[in-house]
């Protein structure tokens, strides 16, 4: 743009390739600098010992070892409640829960720069770009933005109920991460309950949301909460019905144990369900208050919805709870349909727990693809389409699974015949139901009318366009 | 035993509630070291209604489709909590199994026919 045009002087700031170019450098020399650091460390030329870095879950075992050669000596003051060998298990414990707040809290850092990058990149813009090297800073200049604002609470709020649900929403949160199976050895709580804790523990969620809602006394507020809550109740019943059918057919409520039945028979759980896998990760979506089911804080209905009178640091943590969970969601659709740690046997080679990674954000990568896409649904359709569509078939292929999983008890074929006949009963049922469910529920797909957008072609092609504009 | 199997998620909750809580504190000191901004008016502190006075508390009743709802979710889940000890033992039951199962559902999905006929599942 010229000088002439441009009568307010916006200072246009192109980033130089020389600092590109530097950072470049300097990243690669790091990287090389810590493969090496690495490799001396691993292969044992220190002290001879070679040491397993694929499985953080194996160090953790040899320290406990050790802690359980000091324990024997020590009086058991606390093994009534802890078990024989607490001082490793509090050790555990503690380590543990540190790798995990560390790992969530940089997690909400950087996501917030991913988040909008991305998001600035589908819908054609640039994102932030200005804070540090490609706006890399910004996620720390928000926090000390909103950490400087003034704390508002409306007066007729009930106070101390006001404080509580940004605090709160964050022991969902946290929590759920503990049954996340890292890598074979590396689970937090490896309980035989898991897929039952993860239901209890997420569904939590919407008492923190409701309490904000009726804590704020402010009427969008309250029906931002009550919207939420009908919605998030209504799609836990889908959600667990999907889960249901994962346990179904492994047999087993332990995390670890499923994504070992995945590892045992070769196949992904999403190949053999697919219908379990968009339940599942619709209603995630819904239990998540994003697009397209955010209607928590449908801004042109609600204002913000149950957030509505929340602002700085408060509303800052409601903001970072939300993409640490969709991450979360990421994380439980690789567990249970994408293979979790598996990948055809490069586990031996690359570290576990970096391919559960790489699995976790390609899920929150399609959670930011949606959002970018989609527009919002609304509030009445949402309903109808958990209770009217996905609950009923949903019961429909909990029964086919059973069939198919006591079928399997008694035919006596290699699996993988057995698999292949599951995965295309399954794969046949669910392109049936879901059309005939559409017209039971009567969808009419040819009385649909088909709009076209106008395009230049069409007009005349492009210099057309340019001559009636220029006219 | 309950305290060994779940009690480092114990340790993990008093992570979750240090964790927000400190960004607070944070916000808290930056009040007390004159840093942040206190200034509190009337208008200020209204409960936000874009730009109107707010009229009366919304601590009152609310539609109640929302209640038709919440029971229906009850019931629903409580069906599904039932059917999680029958999906993990159900590979060594016999087609007996599946009969009581459906048997189960078809109940609940004849609950959820008739709410869905008398309208229950209308959002108006």
């Amino acid at each position: 743009m010229s000088a002439a045009l441009d009568p307010i002087r916006v200072r246009v700031r192109v980033t130089s390739p020389r600092l590109a170019v530097t950072l470049g450098i300097v990243l690669v020399l790091f990287g090389a600098a810590s493969i090496g650091i690495a490799y001396v460390v691993v292969s044992g030329m220190l002290d001879g010992h070679w040491y397993d870095f694929r499985d953080l879950g194996l160090g953790m075992a040899h320290l406990r070892e050790w802690l359980n050669e000091v324990n024997a000596g020590q009086p058991a003051a606390l093994s009534a409640f802890l078990g024989d060998q607490w001082i490793s298990y509090i050790t555990g414990a503690l380590l543990g829960a540190t790798g995990i707040l560390t790992f969530f809290g940089l997690l909400l850092l950087i996501l917030v720069w991913v988040e909008r990058r991305l998001i600035g990149r589908i819908q054609v813009r640039k994102g932030p770009n200005r804070v540090g090297p490609f706006g890399l800073l910004q996620p720390v200049a928000d926090a000390l933005k909103l950490i400087q604002k003034e704390v508002l609470i409306p007066i007729g709020a009930d106070r101390f109920m006001f404080y509580l649900p940004p605090v709160l929403v964050f022991i969902p949160g946290l929590l759920v991460w503990a049954v996340v199976p890292w890598a074979p050895n590396m689970n937090y709580l490896d309980t035989n309950v898991g897929v039952i804790y993860l239901i209890a523990i997420s569904s939590t969620a919407t008492l923190a949301i409701f309490m904000a809602g009726w804590a704020s006394n402010n009427h969008y507020a309250l029906l931002g909460a009550m919207r939420t809550v009908a919605m998030m109740i209504s799609y836990e019943i889908p959600l667990s019905l999907a889960l249901l059918m994962v346990v179904l057919m492994t047999g087993s409520m332990q995390l670890s144990t499923i994504v070992q039945w995945q590892v045992d028979h070769h196949v992904w759980l999403g190949m053999l369900m697919p219908l379990a896998l968009f339940t599942f990760f619709f209603s995630s979506t819904a239990e998540l208050n994003r697009t397209p089911n955010d209607i928590a804080e449908a801004e042109s209905e609600i204002v913000a919805g149950f957030h509505t009178e929340y602002s700085g640091m408060k509303f800052g943590l409601f903001y970072a709870v939300e993409l640490g969970n969709a991450v979360a969601v990421g994380a439980f659709v690789a567990a249970f349909f994408l293979g979790g740690w598996s990948l055809f046997g490069l586990e031996t080679w690359i570290p576990p727990y970096l391919i559960f990674a790489a699995k976790a954000f390609g899920g929150y990568f399609v959670l930011v693809w949606l959002r970018g896409t989609l527009p919002r649904f609304r509030l009445d359709q949402l309903m109808s389409f958990a209770w009217k569509y996905l609950i009923p078939i949903s019961l429909l292929q909990v029964l086919l699974v059973a069939i198919e999983v006591t079928a399997m008890r008694y035919m006596h074929f290699p699996d993988f015949v057995e698999l292949s006949l599951v995965g295309a009963a399954n794969l046949a049922f669910t392109i049936f139901i879901v059309r005939a469910w559409a017209t039971f529920l009567g969808y009419r797909p040819e009385r649909e009318q088909v709009l076209k957008p106008t395009m230049a072609k069409q007009m005349g092609g492009l210099r057309a366009a340019e001559e009636m504009r220029t006219r | 035993m309950i305290p060994e199997q779940f009690g480092r998620v114990g340790v993990l909750l008093a992570f979750a509630l240090l964790f927000p809580a400190l960004p607070l504190a944070a916000s808290y000191a930056f009040y007390k070291l004159r840093i942040r901004p206190e200034n509190h008016d009337p208008i200020k502190d209204a409960t936000y209604e874009c730009g109107v006075e707010s009229e009366g508390t919304s601590w009152g009743q609310f539609n109640a489709r929302y209640y038709l709802f919440a029971l229906g979710f009850v019931i629903f889940d409580v069906e599904v909590v039932f059917l999680y000890p029958w999906a993990v033992v159900h590979a060594e039951l016999a087609w007996q199994a599946i009969l009581k199962a459906s048997l189960f559902i078809g109940i609940l999905a004849f609950g959820l026919a008739y709410a869905w006929r008398r309208g229950a599942l209308e959002w108006r």
